[in-house]
């Protein structure tokens, strides 16, 4: 516009105002195509690379907003710029919005919430991402989404809606979308030997290789539950390949303690630690929880523990028991496994001189890591419901059945195998000193006789 | 037989004990001694200091196979040997029990008033019905349970299927440590009753020199 009427308000002198024109054209409209055909790369683009944003911007460059259902204002202010800076901005706005290239737009049509138009939008991300949408589905974040979680996040949470950035932007420590909100947890794996090297670029030692940020232990769409498996483990066994032959070198029964004893029950040396049990169904191969509701559980479980002052051994055999009973063929255990108490604590990794090597911290009676002990149900989402229990259930005699596959010699120690031992060290001394006192005695009586 | 016996027999002591049941005897009693011990320390860490959990599995694991590997030294010297006529069980019930009777009677009464042990120790019929019953129950049934639990608890990942059959690791491990139990208390009242022969240290003496004192 402002051309044009400069070039309206100068026929006098036509030869400068084409060399004026010229120059201008050539130092706007050249460097700005050149930005249109690659705005990521040129990373100062002003203007979306597809011609009919153009026209969408024209409204959803202002600051409107549309009143949601809920009564919160929404603000359909898109700003440009980052739009046609981000990954996305070569795309077109109807990529996403495809609804929209299909019906009179504006609508008048109502949206209940903000929630639940990121909900119905998130759908639209599969039709170009297929593979990370299908693994975005089966974790635990779309399935927390799905059973109406509002703080569970979609695509957008963690991508942002118009300013998507490219995978590299998310690769510093600054820049993690799961921090958003799992603060507390990043603030520890901050302050562990895997943040500390990642912040001080990588550096564990000469040799090391990049040092993991979230997504490379728990995948970036397809997060699981942590409990839902002991695939963690195996995920530090990626990178630390050798630690398993290390391990047995120095270890007894090393495999077993890979089995039962989470990594960093022993490498985050301050965290607390529990004993889980999950009741496990032998012959599905599944834990209990996924072929069962767990409101049916946890009304059994009420039944037993009818004081609600945690399971007693009793109670948890009762509990076992009747978990068997209950279903169609089921062998119903319960799978042991140390682990720390909170997610924080799991990421408070030590460097490797600072890990717990002295057995005695949990072969021993009274062992702290023996005092707290859950018995867990794992939902088919992969999350887990855990139940207080009384620590004596990894020392009763009765849990020999029902927690029959975890044992720690010395520390989880069945008491009544101790009262036997010591009735057999009475019973052997007293048989010789019983034995020698009775010839004494019959001796005795023996001369007196003769006498 | 009648002749091997007399060769080894001197004019006032008879050749009980051959040189491999002697070796297996003292290496089963000093390895059982052991693991006793280390038994101990590594279930009562809380209790006792004398070596560090590791020391004591460590230990515990290299006298365990040494003793099984001792085990085979007196299964196969009986397995090939003639002398196997001394763990013959008696089949006539009515005998047994009543040999097996007099035994008791004279370890609770007869010994004290001065009275002859009523089973004679000949070199193919050396244990009395007592010693009969307990050796078999220890060396057939105990000993080996506790091998079989013990190696089981050594590499638990290689012997899993096996852990499963018996029930799980607590239940293999409760059976070993009733077996433990079983051993503290058979050991005592062993060296006890090793000192009830014609003197405290005959059957002591007999066990290092082969030959034991005749009456």
């Amino acid at each position: 516009m402002t051309i044009r009427s400069r070039m309206g308000g100068t026929r006098r002198d036509t030869r400068g105002v084409i060399r004026a024109s010229a120059a201008l054209l050539i130092s706007l409209v050249i460097p700005g195509v050149l930005l249109l055909a690659s705005p990521a790369e040129a990373g100062t683009a002003s203007e979306p690379g597809v011609k009919s944003d153009i026209k969408c911007l024209k409204c959803h460059s202002k600051n409107r907003k549309k009143t949601l259902e809920d009564g919160e204002e929404l603000s359909l202010h898109v700003a440009k710029a980052e739009y046609a800076n981000s990954v996305h901005g070569e795309i077109g706005c109807t990529a996403c919005h495809q609804a929209i290239a299909n019906k009179k737009h504006p609508s008048r049509d109502p949206i209940s919430s903000r929630r639940e138009l990121s909900v119905a939008l998130n759908q639209s991300c599969r039709s170009c991402h297929a593979e990370n949408y299908q693994q975005y589905e089966g974790s635990i974040h779309a399935r927390l989404v799905a059973d109406g979680n509002h703080a569970a996040p979609v695509c957008t949470d963690c991508h942002s809606a118009h300013r998507v950035e490219s995978m590299e932007v998310y690769q510093p420590v600054t820049g993690l979308p799961c921090k958003n909100c799992h603060e507390n947890i990043f603030d520890a794996y901050a302050q562990s030997v895997h943040g500390g090297a990642r912040v001080n670029g990588n550096v564990i030692r000469p040799s090391h290789i990049q040092a993991p940020i979230c997504a490379d232990c728990h995948q970036a769409h397809e997060v699981t539950a942590v409990a839902a498996s002991d695939h963690l483990t195996s995920t530090c066994l990626d990178c630390h390949e050798e630690a398993s032959l290390a391990h047995n070198e120095w270890l007894p029964n090393a495999g077993l303690h890979l089995d039962v004893v989470s990594c960093a029950a022993c490498h985050a040396p301050l965290a607390e630690r529990r004993v889980n049990l999950e009741l496990y169904d032998n012959i599905a191969q599944l834990p209990v929880g996924q072929h069962e509701s767990h409101a049916a559980f946890e009304k059994r479980l009420d039944a037993i523990d009818e004081a609600n002052d945690g399971l007693d051994p009793v109670e948890l055999w009762k509990l076992v028991r009747e978990s068997s009973q209950a279903g169609q063929a089921t062998d119903i255990t319960l799978r042991g496994r140390m682990e720390v108490s909170s997610g924080v604590d799991a990421h408070r990794l030590a460097v490797k001189t600072s890990a717990v090597r002295n057995c005695d911290s949990c072969h021993q009676k009274g062992s702290d890591a023996f005092q707290n002990v859950t018995v867990s149900i794992t939902r088919a989402d992969g999350r887990s419901l855990r139940y207080e229990a009384d620590a004596e259930i990894l020392s009763s005699i009765v849990s020999v059945d029902s927690v029959s596959n975890f044992y720690a010699p010395g520390g989880t120690r069945i008491k009544l195998l101790d009262v036997l031992l010591v009735l057999s060290l009475i019973g052997g001394l007293a048989i010789p000193i019983g034995h020698i006192t009775m010839g004494r005695i019959v001796k005795a009586r023996k001369k007196e006789g003769e006498q | 037989m009648q002749t091997i016996y007399a060769e080894h027999s001197r004019h006032d002591e008879t050749y009980i004990n051959p040189l491999p049941v002697r070796i297996w005897h003292w290496i089963n009693a000093l390895g059982f001694v052991l693991l006793i011990l280390t038994g101990v320390q590594l279930r009562y860490v809380d209790l006792f200091n004398v070596m560090s959990f590791e020391a004591a599995v460590e230990l515990h694991n290299w006298v365990g196979f040494t003793v099984i590997a001792n085990y085979f030294i007196w299964l196969g010297y009986y397995l090939f040997s003639d002398r196997i006529k001394v763990y013959h069980p008696e089949l006539d019930a009515r005998k047994f029990f009543r040999t097996w009777f007099q035994q008791v009677r004279y370890y609770s009464y007869g010994i004290f008033k001065g009275e002859k042990s009523p089973h004679n120790v000949l070199p193919y019929d050396k244990f009395n019905p007592m010693q009969m019953v307990t050796y078999q129950l220890v060396m057939l049934v105990a000993v080996p349970v506790q091998f079989i639990t013990g190696i089981m608890m050594w590499d638990v990942k290689r012997f899993e299927v096996w852990v499963e059959i018996l029930g799980g690791l607590r239940v293999v491990n409760t059976i070993h440590v009733l077996m433990f139990i079983l051993f503290v208390f058979f050991i005592l009242v062993h060296a006890y009753m090793g000192a009830l022969g014609k003197k405290p240290s005959t059957h002591f003496k007999e066990m290092f020199t082969g030959y034991e004192e005749q009456d």
